[in-house]
């Protein structure tokens, strides 16, 4: 075993330059994939914990027909009790409620439609990173029911800039026009049009009176400090509540379509990988086969003076372990080197689509930062060396259907 | 003196799509226990045949060889295998060596296969290496030694292993006659030494006064096997 490994590594030395290509092909091949899964990794996360932090939380309790009717009327009618219960049950979390209402923003010149989101505003400043996004005035203060902040769109359009008055106006189902009059207090710039245009923040309470409630809201949100636990937070949840009448779950049932949206993502990414893995592992074959049937006499002489064919083919897969190992060792170390610069100063595409994308409903940097996925790392460097394997076997295979003295005939 | 191989009825037919070519038609053979045969003929009577059916390296198309006593036929080629690894040796026109290995690991490789010991292994193959004049070039690579040189390599990895029975397929062909003469001597040397067995198939007459057996095949068939 020892000596057919130091037999093997020889007959890799034998032609250095096809073996360095061999490998520079698997190590690039796997530096690639390495960096493409750092890279997505980074922009999966941004997108959940942007994703959680905007449209849900980990934890989130609904009216049942909120999640898919988005209409005003679907309220929790008791979000107060329900949040001091959920503070209790997650004392480390952030709890938080919101409340969403459509309608009309007027200003003395002009007026737009625009989506009115009613947040505690402490709470919401410490998941959210609107705050961080304003470039004029300041967030809302605990008890400013007056407050009002926009975006710079909205600004623009409503030619309106800060302390001045805005009337909002919404009307419910059944119900006469509810209007009231806020001062803008912060004007924020994402850098997102959608989001600058369109949206708009008051405090929670100013909202309710809108729709004519007093401790009600849309959604109660959960924040908690790791995401990979919110199944079963959700079940806590569900259990300290016991409220059948409520919908109680976790950010993968309050937002499917961002999961479902990364899962489409990493299939298609994983079909390109598994393309390129292909053609390099095809290379592989290539090279091997080459190899062993430049060796036919060589093999077939090692197989006059006694040595097994299976042993032979053994000696084969020796060799393409070797270069899959080495080659995929390679790989790391240059994926990594690609990854570092991605993971630490990320890609910046603000050039092209300002500070801020909207990706599936949720506000996303542009300033995309990479993230060590250590799992993904490791699996595809043991599949670069599994399929450099692979490839390696039908060349053996070849091997073992040979006739000594054929095989010594052969020139 | 105990019989190394027989060789009865022996045939190969090679077919080649519509031909067939009859290589060797009915051969009766025994080598005795420390012969040193010459196996004579003119090119295409079947002397390589023959030594490859001696091998086990080939199958035939009818007829038997056995080795000390067992049918290679009955052996699978695992068996067939082992056989050569541990009973017979091998000598090449082309050399054949290993390249990637130098020539003490090329008259080591049998007995790895063997699994002899490192410490056994090492004494043999040094051993064997001076006999056959190669002492100090062991750590030589085949590219770094003359054909002479390479065929003397050759014949250690072939008689490293302590055969029953070293089969030589024109060993001689490819060194020029005073290299040639000198490995002849070497052989016949070992043979009268160690009591090794021969079967040297070739074209040079110089073999005949070396041989204590001489074979002729002619179309296939021995027709004279004269002991001298
Ligand atoms: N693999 C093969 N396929 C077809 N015919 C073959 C094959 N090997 C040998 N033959 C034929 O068998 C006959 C005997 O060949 P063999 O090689 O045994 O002769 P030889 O006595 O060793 O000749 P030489 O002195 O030239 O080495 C020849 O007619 C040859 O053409
Ligand atoms: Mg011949």
């Amino acid at each position: 075993m020892w000596q057919l490994l130091i037999l093997a590594s020889r007959n890799l030395f034998r032609n250095a330059r096809r073996t360095g290509l061999t490998m520079a092909a698997i190590s690039v091949g796997l530096a690639m994939m390495i960096a493409t899964i750092n890279f997505q990794y980074g922009s999966y996360k941004e997108l959940t914990t942007n994703a959680i932090s905007q449209l849900a939380g980990h934890v989130v309790v609904q009216h049942p027909r909120w999640q898919d009717e988005r209409e005003s009327q679907y309220l929790v009618t008791d979000a107060d009790t329900v949040a001091t219960k959920l503070r209790a049950t997650f004392p480390k979390a952030i709890v938080t409620q919101r409340v969403q209402v459509g309608g009309l923003l007027r200003s003395s010149s002009n007026s737009v439609g625009a989506g009115l989101a009613g947040y505690e505003p402490d709470q919401e400043a410490q998941i959210s990173d609107l705050d961080d996004k304003l470039i004029d005035g300041e967030w809302l203060g605990s008890d400013d029911l007056r407050g009002i902040i926009i975006g710079t769109g909205m600004a623009d359009s409503l030619d309106v800039k800060l302390n001045d008055k805005l009337v909002f106006m919404s009307q419910q189902k059944g119900e006469e026009m509810a209007s009231r009059l806020f001062r803008v207090r912060g004007i924020f710039r994402t850098g997102s049009a959608d989001l600058d245009g369109f949206v708009a923040v008051s405090h929670i309470d100013a909202a309710r009176d809108l729709l004519g409630g007093k401790a009600v809201a849309h959604q109660v949100a959960v924040h908690l400090p790791d995401a990979r636990t919110s199944e079963a937070d959700a079940r806590t949840a569900a259990n300290a509540l016991q409220r059948d009448d409520l919908f109680v779950g976790s950010w993968l049932d309050a937002i499917p379509e961002i999961y479902a949206l990364i899962q489409v993502d990493r299939t298609s990414s994983d079909l390109m990988m598994a393309v390129i893995g292909f053609i390099v592992a095809l290379g592989v074959l290539n090279t091997v086969l080459m190899s062993v049937l430049e060796r036919t006499r060589e093999f077939g002489t090692m197989m006059a003076v006694g040595m097994r064919r299976t042993s032979i083919a053994g000696l084969v897969l020796i060799e393409a372990t070797v270069l899959g190992v080495f080659g995929s060792a390679l790989g790391c170390v240059l994926g990594i080197g690609i990854s570092y610069p991605l993971v630490n100063s990320g890609i910046d595409m603000s050039g092209y689509m300002g500070e801020t994308m909207v990706t599936g409903g949720v506000a996303v940097s542009t300033l995309i930062m990479g993230a060590w996925d250590p799992n993904r790392m490791a699996l595809y460097a043991c599949l670069a060396v599994v399929f450099t394997i692979l490839a390696a076997i039908p060349p053996a295979w070849r091997v073992t259907r040979m006739k000594p003295v054929d095989a010594m005939r052969h020139s | 003196m105990s019989i190394i191989a027989s060789v009865s009825g022996l045939t190969r037919d090679y077919i080649q799509g519509t031909i067939t070519v009859r290589a060797l038609r009915g051969v009766d053979l025994s080598i005795q226990e420390g012969d040193f045969v010459a196996l004579m003929g003119p090119s295409g009577s079947g002397k390589s045949t023959l030594l490859n059916l001696l091998g086990g390296l080939d199958e035939p198309s009818a007829g038997d060889v056995s080795i000390e006593g067992t049918s290679l036929t009955d052996m699978t080629e695992a068996q067939r295998s082992n056989l050569r690894r541990d009973r017979l040796g091998f000598i090449f026109q082309s050399y054949n060596l290993i390249p990637v290995l130098s020539a003490a690991e090329n008259a080591e490789f049998v007995l790895l296969l063997q699994g002899v010991g490192p410490k056994e292994r090492r004494e043999r193959v040094f051993k064997t290496l001076a006999d056959v004049g190669l002492a100090g070039m062991e750590n030589r690579r085949p590219n770094e030694l003359s054909g002479g040189q390479q065929q003397r390599v050759a014949v250690a990895r072939a008689i490293a292993g302590k055969p029953a029975l070293i089969l030589a397929d024109e060993p001689t062909a490819n060194l020029d006659s005073e290299t040639g003469n000198a490995l002849l001597e070497l052989m016949k040397k070992l043979n009268e030494k160690n009591g090794s067995t021969f079967v040297f198939a070739t074209h040079d007459p110089k073999v005949m006064a070396v041989a204590n057996r001489v074979i002729k095949l002619v179309d296939g068939k021995i027709i004279s096997d004269e002991r001298q």
